[in-house]
């Protein structure tokens, strides 16, 4: 299910080929099944977290500037 | 010959501080061991044996000059794969780094050398600490050394098998779901991931920046403290290390737990994720230990096992893609089919799904933090005993609910120990963890529980 309740219709072979192709991976036709199959996974885990938030929700990875100054300053 | 490579890091540091043992000895015996019997158990994929008798024989006279230097001091220790080590090939197992030859050596190297630890060599791993067990990599995969016809787990897989084989004390690995701690629990030796930002990751081959942890594995979990001792501490080229007091870990080892309060998260084991029934008992079996020695339990809620595994595996594909994304392009023939598997389609989460994983990473690293400002610590099993030494299915990274990835997520510190072993002679394993930077009152709860029971005093025979 999606945010909105409704569920998001199947990606066809096709379709993640298409995706695979804008992302920049063009594999040799032997990976492709690989690529299909694996996004078959990810997807349903990213389907799941896909719930509104407030926009102020901070993801766990802000800049630090702390990490980045200089020893000697 | 074999005994001597049986003792601890601590007794060995004991005698060699009162003269009775030779760094030298102890060396050349680990490394008669491992050239005996490591053809059995290929835990090692790197052995630098004249380095090792160079350093030594160094120790060796300067501990005669003016004493040892530290607990670690003639000690022999070896590293996972993906360590950096100067001049000495780190390959991650894999074709795409055969002839890697780094020219720095990793933070933890540099803090061992230091140190004055004796570098028996590298140990093997699953292909970038993530994809296998795997046949079509560099090096073929290690076995356990109870039974090798089992998986040592994965992916600091050589790193505890040398181990608990007694082929060297002390080794380092590195945990981004449970990579320290799964090989820890198969192998019935202690393991640690410390919290997020103690011990530096600079010069690991990265697997996920934002969960990756370098940490010790060891006999006993008195030898995880000293070794903790030794490579915990800020490091500024580290951007995540942690600037905090590192407190002295051995003193922490009291052998009192009176009062400690336990966590158990119930509906994972009973409803999310339940172990199968003799994982089960002899984890109550390891609380009965612990309620003995002056310990009280109480079940605890955790989000579940489903969001902190969809936010790890999110998180790590990203970059996981990201980190290989010019080769997976160029040269995908090159990769493990394992690793390929779980990392392509890394390059088809967009930035939206990463973002919305890492808001939902504070969610569950403040809910865990919350709960364990109840209780002192949780505990759970840290995995079943071992299974066949065999291709699974690369999915299975996907489908397998994990009990240990959370504490990637959360960042807190978390120790396997070995909690007896089932009918086939296989180790079952205890996890225990802590709150943020409290590594002691882990470590404290695991080496009351390893004095209190007989674990310690089995060794493989193979």
């Amino acid at each position: 299910m999606t945010s909105c309740g409704m569920t998001k219709p199947p990606l066809t072979d096709d379709d993640i080929k298409r995706l695979a192709q804008q992302a920049g991976i063009d594999l040799p036709a032997e990976f492709m099944p690989e690529l299909i199959e694996a996004y078959g996974h990810v997807r349903q885990m990213v389907e799941r977290l896909s719930t509104p938030r407030p926009r102020g929700d901070e993801p766990a990875h802000v800049f630090v500037a702390s990490a980045f100054k200089p020893a000697k300053e | 010959m074999s005994e001597l490579t049986f003792l601890t890091i601590a007794e060995a540091s004991s005698r060699i501080a009162g003269h009775e043992l030779s760094p030298v000895e102890l060396t050349e015996a680990c490394l008669s061991r491992i050239a005996a019997l490591d053809s059995q158990l290929d835990s090692f994929v790197t052995l630098t044996a004249e380095r090792a008798r160079a350093e030594a024989k160094a120790a060796e006279a300067a501990i005669m000059a003016s004493g040892p230097r530290s607990r670690l001091h003639g000690i022999p220790y070896c590293l996972k794969d993906i360590f950096d080590t100067a001049g000495i090939r780190t390959t991650a197992m894999s074709k795409l780094l055969a002839d890697n030859v780094p020219t720095r050596d990793s933070h933890c190297q540099e803090k061992l050398a230091a140190a004055g630890s004796v570098l028996l060599g590298k140990n093997a791993t699953w292909e970038f600490a993530h994809g296998g067990p795997s046949w079509d990599v560099l090096f073929p995969p290690a076995r356990n050394p109870w039974d090798r016809t089992c998986s040592p787990a994965g992916s600091s897989s050589g790193s505890a098998a040398a181990v608990a084989a007694g082929f060297a004390p002390a080794t380092l690995g590195s945990d981004t779901g449970g990579s320290i701690r799964g090989p820890a629990a198969a192998c019935g030796i202690a393991g640690l991931k410390p919290t997020y930002g103690l011990v530096s990751r600079r010069g690991v081959l990265p697997n996920c920046f934002s969960q990756d942890h370098a940490g010790p594995l060891a006999w006993t979990t008195e030898d995880v403290a000293i070794l903790l001792q030794a490579i915990a501490g800020h490091d500024p080229e580290d951007p995540g290390s942690a600037d905090v007091a590192i407190p002295d870990y051995s003193a922490a080892l009291t052998g009192s737990i009176k009062g400690l309060v336990i966590g158990v998260p119930t509906a994972w084991l009973e409803k999310e994720a339940p172990p199968s029934p003799a994982t089960m008992a002899a984890f109550e079996a390891a609380l009965a230990v612990f309620r003995g020695l002056g310990a009280s339990v109480r079940p605890v809620t955790l989000p579940s096992i489903e969001q902190f595994d969809d936010v790890k595996k999110t998180i790590a594909i990203s970059e996981l893609f990201t980190i290989h994304a010019a080769d997976l392009r160029k040269r995908p023939e090159l990769f493990g089919a394992s690793l390929r598997y779980r990392i392509i389609a890394g390059g088809l989460v967009r930035a939206e799904d990463y973002i919305q994983a890492m808001r939902l990473r504070t969610d569950l690293a403040r809910s865990l933090q919350a709960v364990l400002s109840t209780v002192d610590v949780l505990m759970l099993p840290t995995a079943e005993p071992a299974g066949k030494l065999e291709p699974v299915p690369h999915s299975s990274l996907f489908t397998r609910p994990s009990l240990t990835a959370a504490f990637n997520v959360g960042g807190n510190p978390a120790l396997s120990v070995c909690s007896g072993f089932d009918a086939r002679g296989l180790p079952f394993s205890l996890q225990i963890v802590g709150r943020l930077f409290d590594e002691a009152t882990v470590l404290r709860a695991g080496d009351a529980y390893e004095k209190a029971t007989p674990w310690r005093d089995r060794r493989p025979v193979f």
